[in-house]
């Protein structure tokens, strides 16, 4: 059983490559996000949600 | 220009509507599931009636669950905090109104055909081709509609939300379009262009993603909207929704093979789904923190405003049901929890945990602001929140130790190396009061929502008479000056679209496309014969009648299901099955290899009545199969599009197809008289469906 599962294995580049192309990607989001410059920008970016003049309950 | 304030109107009776339909749609598929929830418990209420049976209902809970009340909810939300975020009315309020009825329309098509049995037997991609056409249409124009507001915004830079809605809105129509690729035979019939493992992984890569990015994806957006604005606060880390949301995109798109562990999929495909599947833990997690510690230093909102507890809540079965998932895709797990009612449970944490209660702090959030009153009864809205929270937590632990339970019975081996539990319907015996649990916990979340319709009526009753309502919005973003990529991207709406296609590009390509070479896997010595004409009628009535919601055609090869059901299953024995019926789970047993194992006679008496020959059993009565007529004539049209399709039919067998059917249904026939049965059955349903049962496994030489 263990060879015949074995023989079906025969694209295992496949998975290293999905793998290795999604490490890269990952690496490259996280080096994104944490540019020096990012901060303020998303301080305004995470303040657009409420910036439609609607103010629900007071702030605690 | 760019900082003056203008005065837009933004379109809220579209989203009125859709918030009514999902009311409407969530009543449905509730009661449809709670029916169905009760005939597995007591099998009496299937009713002898086609139009009820379990097999035909199921797949209209499943769809009414999702693309009804969920969908609906979905397009509610989007259109709601589209135009906020966006700060713009909807580009056309006719593509609006032709994707709200064009939906609603669609919905009712599939009310209408799947009780009928007009399906294709794919996990909620069921219906038939004419339905199919319709949805990618009603899709593509919500898309343009979308789009074209992205294009048209006053505030350049796209919140998050939007990211998650650009992704639903690309994906949802490259899953729906590559697995519904069919070729009609009929006004309400269609063979998939797959076969076989490449169909198994298609629909799984699809199945799996809709749930991803049907009842993901949207819902995150939305949480990423209403859960900042019903606790009035930022989001807690928008760095951190950038890693989610792009770590869940790419990763997504891989797990579908987790839904395929142990068949006859390539162990590569099944490893890679594995592996991805437990990668997405992390993205999880991460959006369910994130959502969560939003509500950091507001916790005492949850007091004086129960509306949050159904998102506090939505947040918690989500990392709930996200830890759960990639641990039911480990392959060791999932040797005990696939095709056992721990999945339904594991879907129901998901579907009324997260969609439901998520959709319920929404609708309870927006249905105030539209109306522009308040609500009803604060009471009221307390009480659907526990009701139903323990209706949910019933639901799950009813379903989780039902399939543990039957998964360790399955699987039970005794020192003499034989089954403990030869005898499949002791494993179903033992977890029927379960199901009665399972009823009770459903039955209490839709009291719960009953409170919710009365409350809504209620509040949208003492509602003040409707007044267009003027909002003033100032540009934004417009006049910066941009030096960094990055920022230029988030201010491009079609480079973003395409690079969120590429994402979910990369892992459909690897996966699918080395099934597409089947010969790969195919060995020559063990290729299949064709079904004969009449066992293909016999398949097709198979599939209408839903037999695949309960019993599979995969056998693992797990030493206990080798003993109980035969040789492990191999490619090439469903390599001419389109669809392919392998099947998700077990309410009953596998009938792989069911061919030949019982006389004719008894699969008659046991589709006519099951307890004849299989006492307690729980499968419903199928009279009216011994009534109707199978249709020979369209035979010669099946195998025609069978053979198009690459199925070896010689060409006498084709133009002949009704001749051959009802050749070999006389045999069989004759054979049910001969042995005690009624006459005349030779033109009967049930004649191709047993023809069709006992071929299982006989085509092959593996057996």
């Amino acid at each position: 059983m263990k060879q015949e599962g074995l023989a079906y294995f025969t694209d295992t580049y496949l998975t290293a490559i999905g793998l290795l192309i999604f490490f890269l990607f990952f690496c490259a989001v996280l080096l994104w996000i944490n540019r020096k410059s990012a901060k303020q920008f998303y301080g305004k970016m995470e303040q657009i949600p409420l910036n439609d003049g609607e103010f629900i309950y007071e702030r605690q | 220009m760019s900082n003056s304030t203008e005065k837009i109107y933004y379109d809220d009776d579209i989203v009125k509507k859709f918030t009514l339909a999902t009311v409407g749609w969530a009543l449905a598929a509730f009661v449809f599931g709670l029916l169905i929830a009760l005939q597995l418990a007591y099998w009496p209420l299937n009713m002898n009636l086609e139009w009820v049976t379990f097999g035909r209902l199921r797949p209209l809970h499943t769809n009414a669950a999702i693309f009804a009340f969920a969908g609906n909810a979905i397009f509610a939300g989007i259109y709601y905090s589209t135009q906020r975020l966006l700060k713009t009315r909807m580009f056309s309020d006719t593509l609006s109104k032709i994707h709200f009825w064009g939906w609603q329309l669609i919905i009712v098509s599939a009310a209408i055909t799947l009780p009928l049995g007009y399906t294709q037997s794919k996990e909620y991609a069921e219906l038939e081709w004419p339905i199919d056409i319709a949805i990618a249409v009603i899709w593509v124009l919500f898309g343009l509609n979308f789009f074209m507001t992205l294009k048209r915004r006053r505030e350049k830079h796209m919140y998050v939300a939007i990211w998650f809605y650009i992704a639903t809105i690309i994906t949802v129509g490259v899953l729906h379009i590559v697995n519904s690729i069919e070729i009609p035979v009929s006004m309400f019939q269609s063979y998939p262009v797959y076969a076989g493992i490449q169909d198994a992984l298609v629909q799984w890569w699809y199945g799996h993603n809709a749930v991803a990015f049907f009842l993901t994806t949207p819902f995150l957006g939305l949480m990423y909207y209403f859960v900042p604005k019903a606790a009035n606060r930022p989001i807690y880390s928008y760095r951190l929704s950038i890693i989610h949301f792009w770590s869940l995109v790419f990763i997504y798109i891989w797990a579908g093979p987790h839904h395929l562990l142990y068949t006859s999929l390539p162990d590569w495909a099944q490893t890679l789904g594995m592996v991805f599947s437990i990668m997405l833990w992390a993205p999880s997690w991460g959006g369910m923190i994130n959502g969560l510690l939003t509500l950091k230093g507001s916790w005492g909102l949850l007091r004086t405003e129960p509306l949050l507890k159904f998102f506090v809540a939505a947040l918690t079965f989500y990392g709930m049901a996200t830890f759960e998932g990639p641990l039911l895709s480990i392959k060791s797990v999932s040797a005990l929890g696939h095709y056992t009612d721990w999945i339904v449970g594991h879907v129901h944490a998901g579907a009324l945990g997260w969609n439901g209660f998520l959709s319920f702090g929404m609708i309870y959030y927006l249905v105030p602001r539209l109306w522009k009153t308040e609500h009803y009864s604060k009471k009221l809205l307390e009480n659907h929140f526990w009701i139903s929270l323990v209706g949910v937590v019933l639901y799950y632990t009813s379903m989780v130790a039902a399939g543990i339970t039957q998964g360790l019975m399955w699987r039970a081996v005794g020192k003499d190396g034989q089954l403990v539990y030869p005898d499949f319907i002791e494993t179903v015996v033992r977890i029927v009061p379960l199901y009665w649990v399972r009823a009770i916990g459903g039955f209490l979340f839709i009291v719960g929502f009953v409170l919710m319709c009365y409350n809504l009526y209620k509040t949208i009753k003492n509602a003040p008479k409707p007044v267009v309502e003027v909002s003033e919005v100032k540009r934004s973003g417009y006049d910066e000056v941009v030096t960094e990529t990055h920022r230029k991207l988030e201010g491009l709406g079609l480079t973003f679209s395409i690079l969120t296609f590429l994402a979910i590009a990369v892992g459909s390509v690897i996966e699918i496309y080395p099934t597409l070479a089947l010969n790969k896997y195919i060995r020559p010595e063990q290729i299949v014969e064709p079904y004969t004409p009449l066992e293909l009628a016999g398949r097709d009535i198979y599939i209408k009648e839903g037999c695949y919601l309960c019993h599979s055609q995969q056998i693992r090869p797990i030493v206990s299901e080798v003993l109980r059901y035969g040789k492990a299953s191999t490619v090439e024995e469903s390599m001419y099955d389109r669809p392919f019926q392998w099947g998700s789970k077990r309410t009953g047993p596998d009938l792989a290899r069911v061919g030949k194992k019982y006389p004719n006679l008894w699969h008659f008496s046991h589709m006519m009545d099951p307890r004849a020959v299989t006492p307690k059993s729980i499968m419903p009565n199928y009279p009216w199969l011994a009534e109707k007529k199978t249709d020979f004539l369209v035979l010669r049209k099946k195998l025609s599009v069978m053979h198009k399709l690459g199925v070896p039919y010689e060409q006498d067998v084709i133009a002949n197809a009704d001749i051959y059917a009802q050749k070999q249904a006389k045999g069989i026939a004759e054979d049910l008289e001969h042995n005690g049965g009624p006459k005349g059955l030779e033109n009967k349903e049930i004649v191709a469906l047993i023809a069709y049962i006992q071929s299982l496994g006989q085509k092959g030489k593996a057996q």
